[in-house]
Order: structure tokens, then C-alpha cells, then sequence
């Protein structure tokens, strides 16, 4: 057989009616639509076809909001934003080409595209683009109703953004979007706190602070709700781009400003790069918006790492960033995060002993979620970067997004055990609004014996994670 | 076969899989009388557009004209005598098959009634603002490629010609864009499309069913009118005139629609592509079957002869190399139950069996008598020989009251089928066991908290939720164990048959476990009562 073609993105556009009321300006609707060369009259014609598909749906359920439309060779999405404001991705649907009776067709595979994980995808690329840019409404409502300036940020943010979608590698995860927290001993930890809030009353300009170590959580002060959004940015863009460039720029750097003060390992990832050069500016510092759903602060993120920890400082938003601002926070954090972070990496290097990850190890494998607090684990997932490096099969992934879509169907508590054809077994806990995923590849194993590794593991596994909460 | 599994009695009851010897398959038998594929499977196949030609092509290997060659020891000219053959069921005498139909569902059914009446002479916006309406299950509709009404379940299919007028855009501008429409999401609705040739089928439901589920109902929903119709007649009054009127055509087939809809909302059987039978004792089936036999033995052109009773197959014998499937079966179940005429008197009807073949076959039907409420059919291919099967079956009958066999039938139809607790399993609710070899399965009665109906299609809805997960295309499942709010359902598939167990929620994985083993021994000490394990021929 064939390999299988690759779930591609086939288009994506932010639309809304309202704007396309007047004969004549019907094309005001479409506030952003790609791929870019797209003719003009395909362009209203999807839209229209999505306006007509909400409208059909909304005549028999207009409780319900319209969530995807399937066809034999595509899975188009929808979300609606905000109000009026829908968001519509289309995605090709893998097929493998297949042979009868002499002839060749193509077979989709549309069991491969499930609508929970692709509709959270969705819904993540929304909320990216409030971090960045701030919600739909208080753009327009900031430019006074002036539709140019919301479409100029659409282009600017999703132009760029959609390139780095890896919809192959979309997944169970994507639907939670949770934050992996590093359990810490109370002593870590609490020196971790100390630290944070000796930043924030030093510096009155830091309204918020986060804590990172690797690519694990260690405290935050943002709602949950925006450090989920601001989490996914630094682990799956920010800080791997960074450290591709560390990684070329040969062995760790000392600080460079001068040979004799007793050196650090601290450097600004958004930030100056060079905080002696004044020529060089304050670099480039994105600019964040949070509290969306109340009233939203902007604030300035400024990203300072050294070895393997990472502190974000979300600076009032209003205020102009000048060299002077970052080198005292240069002398500030540098030294007293360093000793720090190899306090922290002893802390880390005891617990890691006995958590064995990778593709080859037949023991259970295992993905929590929390609700509350979203708290995020998986053992399936070898590394955070979410680019295919997983322990189990594609079939087994999509089967965990299976039994989550199952979840409605439980209350607040329930089980799902499964065995696959080849022997793989899943398990699904669900209690309150915490997951728990179970994959245990065995032969000639059955219920009784699995049940009880499961509850082995659980028991193992879980108590370390509650700890914390 | 497997009496050896049974013998070695472990008491190691941990491994479900070691106790039950692989091939321990209770109902199974070397022959089987019914077409055994997976129908989803079939479904998936039929859907994908590159073999829509080949399915509107009018197949050259017509199994009726196969078994009429036999039969006249001739080779007949495959496309003279089609055409001939053809040309004789002009579209007049279709007319007059649907008004023998509509004839014989005149008589009032009481079940699903209200369903079929029209809601008087609304315009289009009440339907809309009638919230009894808009919030039904599940709306069906039909129509013409070209956008029109050919039927709704609920209301009034003229009244809605603008929902028609949509749905058909919809169609046809994914169309254009070399795709097909399968379905649109909104929260727990589900808009289901099926185009088959020059009808479109919509579902509109707010069940739990899955996509292929609803699209399996469509697909019998699609063959229901192509029984009536036969598939070849239906291309053609659409190459010919685009915009025919296909209710004319279908005035009798609504009712048969209506019950369909119904049957198919209550009955597991459409759900496992399964037949259930009627329990017997071996020996009063087996000369049940000689009876007719030996009386029919003699007649040349009948493919099949079936005898039911309640939805549940007494027998069925069959012409020697021809199998039916069972989803020709159900329609034949529906055709029975949704006419009360075939009590009356006996009738003579014109019946397409669209998975057998895509022309009608002629079917005698009536009850045995007047005091046993079984149905016997006699299907041939011969347009000629009613008063042949006439006769047959006043002996058929005779021979079987003789035999005290009438009373046997009586006595298991009004009978209180077996129930799930006299298994001896506590803890187990209901159960539905699938022989995959002869597409047979069983099921006991309803027990509380069942026996209410919205309970019971609460409960048919967990089988579809399981089955859709086991048998899920591209990857199906041995096994799923899922402990729920109101139940733990337990799902088991193996290459000898498919086992559904709804258990009480608390249920231990090692009670679970013990109570799939009782309840395999259990079918199996009951098999040839509840199955049939022959397959009869003439």
C-alpha cells in the first residue's frame, strides 16, 4: 500500500455578516481569508457557503452552534469567536491509494481527522491571536468601528502563524492545552516564591511573573486561562527558537559585559541582546493581552533565561522600555537566578531518577490532565516541541481523543478500557474534572490484569501530581 | 466443535480468553442461508463516488435472469430479454404496483400514526416556529437531485420547500467542487446526507447514533423505495424527466417509510446486520421446514420460501445456490408488519429485494390461518403462478396443523421470551449475542428498567454507542469495558461472533468476567432452540 497523503490545511478565513450587509459591499465581510491568492470570487463563495451552513444548522438548533461540516475529502471547522465573528479552517483529509478490480481510487481515511482535536486547534489560534493582539471587538472598538485595522492584524498575525501549524501532529493534547507543572519540595519552592516577589517589589512595573524550569511550570501569577496561551507560546515557539540559537552559537556564553565581575548565565530572550551596545535598541518585546474576558491589560513580556530556567515579567504595558530598565534588571535577576536554577536542576535531577521515557520502554504509558488547574502530564509525549515524537502509534493517540470525546457521555466519573487489534490497551479514568490515560502494550494480557497495573499506576503516578495542587 | 472448551472446567476464571476455547461459537453451523458481510463495511464502499457508476450501470449479471435461464434450460439473450423485460414494467404498471401498495396499507395501523399524518395545511414558517416540531429526534428527509420534495417523516413535504431548496444547494455546491457532502456537526445535531444516483436522503438527528449509523438507516430508507420501485426503474424516470413527481410513484411506500423509520429506532437487528429467530424446539422447526419442502418441492421458479412470526424468522428455505441478506430480510420484516391486509386476505405482490437483485420478484403472502399469527411468503421469479402457491399453501397449511405444529407456533409466540436473569448472572441487565457465521442473533426480553420505551431506546442507544466504537473503521476494537452514569456496558468481538452485555454500573471487572463465560455456556446449552442451524434448500 501506498503511504497516506498528509492532512494539509486547505484554507482559513475570519468572516462576519455583519459587515457585508449593503448591496455592493458584500465583500467587507471577509476579514481575513488564506491561502492569499485565492480569486476573489472562490473566496465569497466559501464564505457564502459557510454562512448558508451556520444559517442551516441554526433553523433546527439554534441552541447549538455549528461545529463542522464533513465532506468525502475535507474537514472544514468552525468556531465563532466572538459574537458575529466566525472562524472557519478547512483541512484535507488523508487517503491511501488503493487497487480493484484493476482500477486505482483513492480511499479517505476520515475516521483520521476527529473533529475534538481540530476544532481545539481552532479555538487555540483564536486565542493566540488575543494574547498578541487583543480581542476582535476592542480592536474595533479602539480604531472606532474602522474595520482596515482589524483586517491589517488578522494579515499580520495569521500570515505568519498558520505556517507554523503541524496539523499531522495535532492531538489529544491540543484539546486540553494544559501546563506541565514541576513539583518542587516546599523548600525549592518557596525560595522560587521568595524570588518572585522580591522581583515584583523591586521592580513596580512588574505586574506578573512566571517561573520556568525546562519546559515545566513552576509558578505563575497570570490567571490560568491566559498562562495556558502564554505557556503554549514559550514551549512550542519562543523558547526552542531561542535555543536554536544558543545551540549555534556554540558553548553557553558567560555574560559579556566584562571578564572580572563574577559572571552569570542570565540573558534576555526578548530583550536586548547585547546590553552594552545602545545602538543595538531594547530588541524586540511582544507586547501581551490578558484578562480579555474582563478588562484587558496590555502588558510588555520580557523573557530573561539562564541555563536551563526561564522568568517572564509582564511590564505595564504603558510604559516606554528603555536600555537603562534592562540592565538593572540584568544585575538583578542574573546572579540570584543562576544559584537558583542549579538549586532547582538538584531538586529536579533526585526526582528524575525512575521516570524512564522513551520509544523503546514497554511500560505503561500515561497522559493526566486537570481541569482545575490545568495541570498536564504525559508519558506518551516524549518531548514538549509536539512534533510527532511519541511513544505509541497514531492509531493509539487517536483513540485517547476517542474516549475524551466519550467523556459527555459519563457524569463526573467513569472508565474506559479498551483493546485494539493489536494488542495495545487503553485506559480512560475520568473523576471530577481530572483525565487519566493508561496505554499498556501487551499480549495475552487481560481485564483483571490490567485493571490492577492501572490502578498501580495511579496510585504512583497521581499522588506526586496532587501534591501540589 | 467445542464441547472440549466446555468440559475443561478451570477454576481459573481470570483469563476470559483461555476458558473460552478460540472457536467456541454458540449458533454457529458449517451452512448459513443469509449473505454474512460486515453492512458497514459494504456502506463505506458503496459511498465512495468512484464505484457510483458502477452501481447505476444496470448490472449484466441480474441474478433473476441467471435463475430464469436455469429454469428454461436457455440461454436468454442478456440484452433483448432485459429490454423486453423492462419495457413491460412501463411506468404505468409501476403505478399500478404503487396503488396495490397503497391499497394494502390503506388500513389503519395504530402504531406510528400521528407520525404520518400531515399537520394540516400550515404554510412554511409554522413548521419553523412549532417548537414540537423543530425538536423532533429525528427529521428524514427526501428529494430529487434536482431540489424536489419527495418526503418528510413529520409534516407536510410540500409545505417545505424552501429547507428542500437549501439542502439541495448544499449538495450540490460541495458538488462542484468534485466532493460530496457527508455531514454537518452542531453540538449533539447531526445533519446526515446521502446521495444515492438521483435521490438525496437527510437525516437531521439529535440521538447519539454515529454518521455511518444514521447513513445505514438512510441507505434502508433508499432501498425501501427501490423494493417498490426497483433501482433501474428509478434511474430511468429521472434520465427521462428531471423533474418527475416521484410521489406519484410512491404513494403506497410512505407508510412503509413511516414503519421503517420506527422499526429501525426500536429493533437491534438493523444495528448487528442480523436476523433473529424464533425459539423452537429442533424437531418442530425441522418438519416445519420439510413440510414446505416437500410441498414445494415440485414448483419450479420459487427462490424463496419464508415463514415469520413477530419479527422473528420461523424458517426459510431457499433455492439451491442463492442466499438473502439480511438487511432484504428487514424489509420484508417491515413489509409484514406494516400492513394489517396480509391479515385479511392472501395477496399477491410484486417485491425488489434490492441487495438480491435490482428487479422484482413476486411475492404470495399471507398468514397461516386465522387463529396462528405467522406469516408465510413464497417468492418467485415467475409473474404467473399465484393460484400454484395458492394451492401450495392450503397443503403447507393443512400438513402443519396435522403436525400440531400451528400450536407450536402459537405457543412460542405468546410465550414471555426468556429474560437476562434466568441466565443466573445478577448482576447482567440485557444482553444482544451476534453468530457472525450465519448472521443470526439473540436477545431476551426487556426487564425493568427497560421495559418503558424511553428506557429502551436509551438503551439501544448505548449498543450503537458501543458497536460504533468496536467496529469504528480504521480502528476497531477486541474489546471495551465502559463503566457509565447509569450502567457499565461491555463489548466483545471475536471472529466467531459479537457479544453486547449491559451490566448494573458497580459491576466488578471479575463478576464481569465470570458473566460473560455463564452467559456463553448458557447460548450454547440453548443453540438449537434459539437459532437455526441449517441452512434448507429445495
Amino acid at each position: 500500500m501506498t503511504s497516506k497523503s498528509e492532512i494539509n490545511l486547505q484554507n482559513f478565513y475570519v468572516y462576519n455578516s455583519a459587515f457585508g450587509q449593503s448591496d455592493g459591499e458584500e465583500d467587507k465581510k471577509i476579514l481575513f481569508y488564506y491561502p492569499p491568492k485565492t480569486d476573489f470570487d472562490t473566496q465569497m463563495k466559501n464564505v457564502g457557503l459557510s454562512e448558508a451552513i451556520v444559517k442551516f444548522t441554526d433553523t433546527f438548533s439554534s441552541d447549538q452552534l455549528c461545529e463542522a461540516l464533513h465532506t468525502q475529502k475535507s474537514r472544514q471547522l468552525y468556531y465563532q469567536a466572538e459574537g458575529g465573528f466566525w472562524m472557519v479552517m478547512t483541512v484535507g483529509i488523508p487517503f491511501v491509494t488503493k487497487v480493484k478490480d484493476g482500477t486505482e481510487y483513492f480511499e479517505y481515511q476520515s475516521d483520521d481527522v476527529q473533529d475534538n482535536v481540530y476544532l481545539a486547534v481552532l479555538r487555540q489560534s483564536y486565542q493566540m491571536f488575543r494574547l498578541f493582539k487583543g480581542s476582535f471587538t476592542s480592536i474595533l472598538s479602539n480604531s472606532r468601528g474602522d474595520v482596515i485595522h482589524l483586517k491589517h492584524k488578522l494579515d499580520h498575525f495569521f500570515s505568519r502563524y498558520l505556517l507554523t501549524l503541524k496539523l499531522n501532529h495535532s492531538d489529544i493534547l491540543d484539546i486540553f492545552q494544559g501546563i506541565q507543572f514541576l513539583p518542587l519540595d516546599k523548600q525549592t519552592f518557596l525560595h522560587v516564591q521568595c524570588f518572585v516577589n522580591l522581583i515584583e517589589a523591586t521592580f513596580a512595573q512588574v505586574k506578573y511573573t512566571a517561573f520556568l524550569y525546562n519546559d515545566q511550570l513552576v509558578w505563575s501569577g497570570l490567571e490560568p486561562e491566559d498562562m495556558q496561551v502564554v505557556y503554549r507560546y514559550l514551549v512550542t515557539s519562543l523558547l526552542p527558537a531561542h535555543l536554536e540559537t544558543e545551540l549555534q552559537g556554540g558553548s553557553m556564553p558567560r555574560h559579556p559585559s566584562s571578564p572580572f565581575l563574577s559572571s552569570h548565565y542570565g540573558r534576555f530572550v526578548t530583550g536586548p541582546a547585547n546590553l552594552q551596545d545602545a545602538s543595538g535598541g531594547t530588541g524586540k518585546v511582544p507586547k501581551v493581552y490578558v484578562n480579555n474576558d474582563a478588562t484587558p491589560e496590555i502588558y510588555h513580556l520580557v523573557v530573561y533565561r539562564a541555563l536551563s530556567a526561564t522568568v517572564c515579567l509582564f511590564i505595564e504595558g504603558s510604559l516606554h522600555l528603555n536600555l537603562d530598565l534592562f540592565k538593572r534588571l540584568d544585575i538583578f535577576l542574573g546572579p540570584q537566578l543562576t544559584t537558583l536554577v542549579s538549586e532547582v536542576a538538584e531538586q529536579c535531577g533526585r526526582q528524575a531518577a525512575g521516570i524512564n521515557a522513551n520509544s523503546l520502554d514497554p511500560s505503561p504509558k500515561f497522559v493526566y490532565f486537570n481541569k482545575l488547574n490545568l495541570a498536564q502530564k504525559s508519558t506518551v509525549h516524549l518531548d514538549s516541541r509536539r512534533t510527532g515524537n511519541v511513544a505509541v502509534t497514531p492509531e493509539v493517540l487517536r483513540l485517547l481523543a476517542d474516549i475524551n470525546a466519550d467523556k459527555a457521555r459519563m457524569s463526573t466519573t467513569g472508565e474506559t478500557i479498551l483493546k485494539t487489534m493489536t494488542d495495545y490497551w487503553v485506559v480512560g479514568k475520568v473523576s471530577n474534572l481530572r483525565e487519566f490515560y493508561v496505554v499498556i502494550h501487551q499480549k495475552n494480557a487481560n481485564l483483571i490484569e490490567i485493571n490492577d497495573e492501572v490502578k498501580r499506576l495511579s496510585d504512583s503516578q497521581l499522588k506526586s501530581i496532587f501534591f501540589h495542587d | 466443535m467445542a464441547s472440549k472448551g466446555l468440559c475443561q472446567e478451570r477454576n481459573n476464571t481470570e483469563n476470559e480468553e483461555s476458558e473460552i476455547v478460540p472457536d467456541f461459537e454458540p449458533g454457529a453451523s458449517l451452512e448459513s442461508m443469509l449473505v454474512t458481510t460486515d453492512s458497514f463495511e459494504e456502506l463505506e464502499q458503496e459511498m465512495d463516488s468512484s464505484f457510483d457508476e458502477r452501481q447505476m450501470k444496470e448490472s449484466t449479471t441480474s441474478t433473476i435472469s441467471e435463475i430464469q435461464e436455469e429454469l428454461h434450460d436457455t440461454t436468454i439473450p442478456e440484452d433483448s430479454s432485459s429490454d423486453q423485460d423492462d419495457k413491460l414494467i412501463e411506468n404505468d404498471e409501476v403505478e399500478e404496483v404503487a396503488s396495490q401498495l397503497s391499497e394494502t396499507s390503506l388500513t389503519s395501523n395504530e402504531e406510528g400514526n400521528t407520525a404520518a399524518t400531515p399537520v394540516g395545511s400550515l404554510p412554511e414558517e409554522e413548521y419553523w416556529q412549532n417548537p414540537e416540531w423543530k425538536e423532533r429526534k429525528k427529521h428524514v428527509f427526501i428529494l430529487s437531485a434536482a431540489g424536489k420534495p419527495i418526503y418528510s417523516r413529520y409534516g407536510s413535504e410540500d409545505k417545505l420547500v424552501t429547507i428542500f431548496g437549501v439542502m439541495q444547494a448544499l449538495v450540490s455546491f460541495v458538488q462542484t467542487n468534485q466532493d460530496t457532502i457527508r455531514s454537518i456537526h452542531a453540538g449533539n445535531s447531526k445533519f446526515v446526507f446521502l446521495i444515492k444516483g438521483p435521490i438525496i436522503l437527510v437525516s437531521v438527528s439529535r440521538t447519539t447514533e454515529s454518521v455511518s449509523q444514521l447513513v445505514l438507516q438512510l441507505t434502508y430508507v433508499y432501498n425501501q423505495i427501490v423494493s417498490v420501485l426497483t433501482s433501474s426503474q428509478l434511474t430511468r424516470i429521472y434520465e427521462q424527466r428531471r423533474n418527475y413527481d416521484l410521489r406519484r410513484l410512491l404513494a403506497g411506500a410512505e407508510r412503509l417509510i413511516d414503519h421503517l423509520l420506527n422499526f429501525m429506532e426500536r429493533e437491534p437487528a438493523f444495528l448487528l446486520g442480523a436476523v433473529k429467530c424464533l425459539p423452537l424446539t429442533p424437531s418442530v422447526r425441522d418438519s416445519i421446514t420439510q413440510t414446505i419442502v416437500q410441498t414445494c418441492g415440485k414448483i419450479k421458479n420459487l427462490v424463496f420460501g419464508i415463514l415469520l412470526a413477530k419479527n422473528q424468522l420461523i424458517t426459510l428455505v431457499r433455492m439451491k445456490k442463492y442466499f438473502i441478506h439480511p438487511a432484504d430480510l428487514h424489509l420484508i420484516f417491515n413489509l409484514v408488519n406494516s400492513s394489517e391486509s396480509f391479515k385479511a386476505a392472501e395477496s399477491w405482490t410484486p417485491i425488489c429485494l434490492p441487495k438480491f437483485d435490482s428487479r422484482f420478484l413476486h411475492g404470495h403472502v399471507s398468514y397461516l390461518s386465522d387463529d396462528c399469527q405467522a406469516c408465510l411468503l413464497l417468492l418467485t421469479v415467475d409473474r404467473d403462478v399465484f393460484f400454484t402457491l395458492s394451492e401450495a399453501k392450503q397443503k403447507i397449511v393443512e400438513k402443519l396443523r396435522r403436525g400440531n405444529c400451528l400450536e407450536a407456533i402459537n405457543e412460542s409466540v405468546n410465550r414471555a421470551s426468556y429474560t437476562a436473569s434466568q441466565v443466573g448472572v445478577p448482576e447482567m441487565r440485557h444482553f444482544l449475542y451476534k453468530c457472525r457465521s450465519t448472521a443470526q442473533f439473540w436477545s431476551p426480553a426487556l426487564e425493568p428498567p427497560y421495559h418503558v420505551t424511553e428506557e429502551s431506546e436509551r438503551l439501544l442507544g448505548l449498543y450503537q454507542a458501543l458497536h460504533h466504537r468496536l467496529h469504528a473503521a480504521s480502528r476497531p476494537l477486541k474489546l471495551l469495558h465502559q463503566q457509565l452514569e447509569k450502567e457499565t456496558m461491555l463489548g466483545w468481538v471475536t471472529s466467531g461472533f459479537e457479544l453486547y452485555i449491559t451490566f448494573e454500573p458497580l459491576v466488578t471487572k471479575h463478576s464481569a468476567i465470570n458473566a460473560v463465560n455463564k452467559l456463553l455456556r448458557w447460548i450454547k446449552k440453548e443453540e438449537d432452540r434459539l437459532f437455526i442451524l441449517n441452512a434448507p434448500t429445495f
